[in-house]
């Protein structure tokens, strides 16, 4: 790990650590917001048939309870936008992005391997993640706080809501980071990177939405984050195990690969 | 270094699949010289410079710089090295002195040498504090220069270090060089312009498809060249054919024109006489000899020449 290389990592995404810092803590007032004045109208409508059952789950979550909510309020498309700029945004343009421009030839020419500067980065998107992830369960407790109903959920769970949803968050920017070395261009890798994210949502809320494929979400890391779950004291440790297993893959492939590859001139 | 090669490359290889881009190059950079490694694009001179810098992984051979090897001790390596990547790309958003004091920082080293070479170069501080985008070609070439020298490296590795420079900068930083070499810093020096390497160079490697041509001083390699030589005489031109190295002898009334391999001494002792109107030799250039090698087909013979 390079303490100045992490630094400036962390201040090439200071403005967009500031916006989503932000948003993110908004987005988390929100959600119990949302609960406490929408739960007892759409639970009406689901109960007269005007909206179809299914509709009532959105992803793993549920408007019915607040752990249900804050499910839905991570697994909202909202969230995902946020938490994804780091995860695959930054991920995918630390190197293959710093390769593309020419900037990685004087950064590689001073005396920092190439297993440091992946470690160093990978570091830095965690602790921007954190900070992003915190900011939304500060946000989810003033809203908890504000609108009365905390007698309706455990918030001394929350820090296992922030573990699991590091952990998530952390396979995805493995899995970006993991493209970011395997190619010159940025453009491949957050597109890989992307796609991979969009198909796990995908088996997440479909299976969600039509139960005939409800085991497709086993098949999604959004599965394996369940804070209806962390909050009601049922959590699952396989869906830890899980969630390791996708960090240690990418993070192992890119650890072998990227001291490996030739690093041709840019074009 | 005790004697030790700045940079020794032995059989050094690199293929790209059937892509032979370095073929078995083997050659010594001593320390304290500026080394000077000539070829047109693609010849390899890029790949060399970024196998030496582990950038990329060599096929075959081996390769040290300052007494490491390329492969196993690439970070102490770079620790000692200065690099300027050939069309430099630098951090856009930051200022140049924030960009110099962060590649400074990663660099491990005080930047001893970056006010001079600041000042030399003529980037005041007023420039510095400006973002890079918005600098222009030669301003970002010359920050270049400065990221690579001014921790002062031991080794320089500069790829088409003036490009972009105009002519007075370029001047200033053959003249930064030349204080290098005095200093004992050992300067490897890619390039395609061959009026700078005669300019700055002890010794030049040409390369042509992978394959060392030449390996030799550049003084050596100029004396081995043609001159033409063209002389007015009063009366009839003498017969100077038993002058050593004088060949394609053509005389018009009181003019001759001929061209002259190897040392100048016997001819001008030949026509020194009181009947001598005028005399012009043309300096040899590098140019005649790098074109040499580069005439005809492919090369067939690895490192003709690399011994001498």
């Amino acid at each position: 790990m390079n303490p100045r290389l992490l630094l400036q990592t962390i201040r090439w995404n200071r403005v967009r650590l500031v916006a989503l810092v932000l948003a993110g803590f908004g987005w988390g007032i929100l959600i119990p917001v949302i609960y406490s004045n929408f739960s007892d109208v759409i639970r009406e409508m689901a109960n007269s048939g005007a909206i179809p059952k299914q509709m009532m789950s959105f992803g793993s979550g549920n408007l019915f309870s607040v752990p249900g909510a804050i499910t839905i309020g991570f697994q909202h498309p909202l969230a995902i936008a946020f938490l994804g700029i780091f995860a695959v945004g930054t991920t995918t343009g630390a190197i293959a992005g710093e390769r593309e421009r020419g900037t990685l030839e004087v950064l590689l020419a001073r005396p920092v391997s190439r297993r440091t500067l992946y470690l160093t980065i990978a570091l830095a998107v965690v602790i921007l993640l954190s900070v992003e992830l915190a900011s939304l369960l500060g946000g989810l407790w003033a809203g908890i706080l504000a609108t009365d109903i905390g007698d309706q959920v455990d918030t001394s769970a929350l820090w296992l809501v922030f573990v699991n949803g590091l952990m998530l968050w952390g396979a995805f920017a493995a899995f970006g980071l993991a493209a970011s070395v395997s190619f010159d261009r940025h453009a491949p890798a957050i597109s890989l990177a992307l796609a991979y994210l969009l198909v796990n949502y995908f088996l997440e809320i479909l299976g969600s939405l039509w139960t005939d494929v409800a085991w497709s979400q086993e098949y999604s890391l959004f599965h394996h984050f369940q804070p209806a779950e962390l909050l009601t004291g049922k959590a699952d440790p396989a869906d830890f195990l899980i969630l390791t297993a996708a960090i240690l893959v990418p993070l192992a492939y890119a650890l072998i690969v990227f001291p490996r590859r030739d690093l041709a001139a840019p074009d | 270094m005790d004697g030790e090669a700045a940079i020794r490359t032995e059989a050094l290889t690199k293929h790209y699949g059937s892509v032979r881009a370095l073929e078995a190059l083997s050659l010594d950079v001593q320390p304290g010289e500026i080394f000077g490694f000539l070829g047109p694009n693609g010849a390899g001179k890029s790949t060399m410079i970024r196998t030496l810098l582990g950038f990329l992984h060599p096929t075959a051979g081996s390769a040290s710089v300052l007494g490491m090897d390329i492969v196993e001790q690439s970070v102490e390596i770079r620790r000692r090295v200065g690099y300027l990547p050939g069309g430099i790309a630098l951090y856009d958003t930051l200022s140049g002195a924030d960009a110099l004091d962060y590649l400074n920082d990663l660099q491990g080293r005080a930047p001893t040498r970056r006010e001079e070479l600041c000042e030399r170069l003529q980037m005041p501080a007023g420039d510095l504090r400006r973002r890079v985008r918005d600098y222009s070609r030669g301003m970002r070439q010359k920050i270049g220069v400065i990221q690579a020298l001014q921790h002062d490296p031991d080794v320089a590795i500069l790829d088409e270090p003036s490009e972009g420079l105009d002519p007075l900068m370029q001047q200033a930083f053959y003249s930064i060089l030349d204080d290098l070499r005095a200093a004992g810093r050992t300067i490897f020096f890619s390039s395609h312009v061959l009026s700078e390497v005669e300019r700055v160079c002890d010794r030049v490697a040409i390369i042509r498809a992978g394959h060392l041509m030449a390996l030799q001083h550049v003084d050596e390699l100029l004396a081995r060249r043609k001159r033409t030589v063209t002389l007015r005489w009063r009366g009839a031109v003498p017969d100077l054919s038993s002058v050593d190295g004088l060949a394609d002898v053509q005389v018009q009334g009181d003019r001759m024109q001929a061209t002259l391999l190897g040392d100048v001494a016997p001819f001008v002792r030949a026509v020194a006489s009181p009947a001598l109107l005028d005399l012009t030799i043309e300096p040899a250039r590098l140019e005649e000899a790098f074109l040499e090698y580069y005439a005809g087909d492919e090369p067939t013979v690895a490192g003709k020449e690399a011994s001498s």
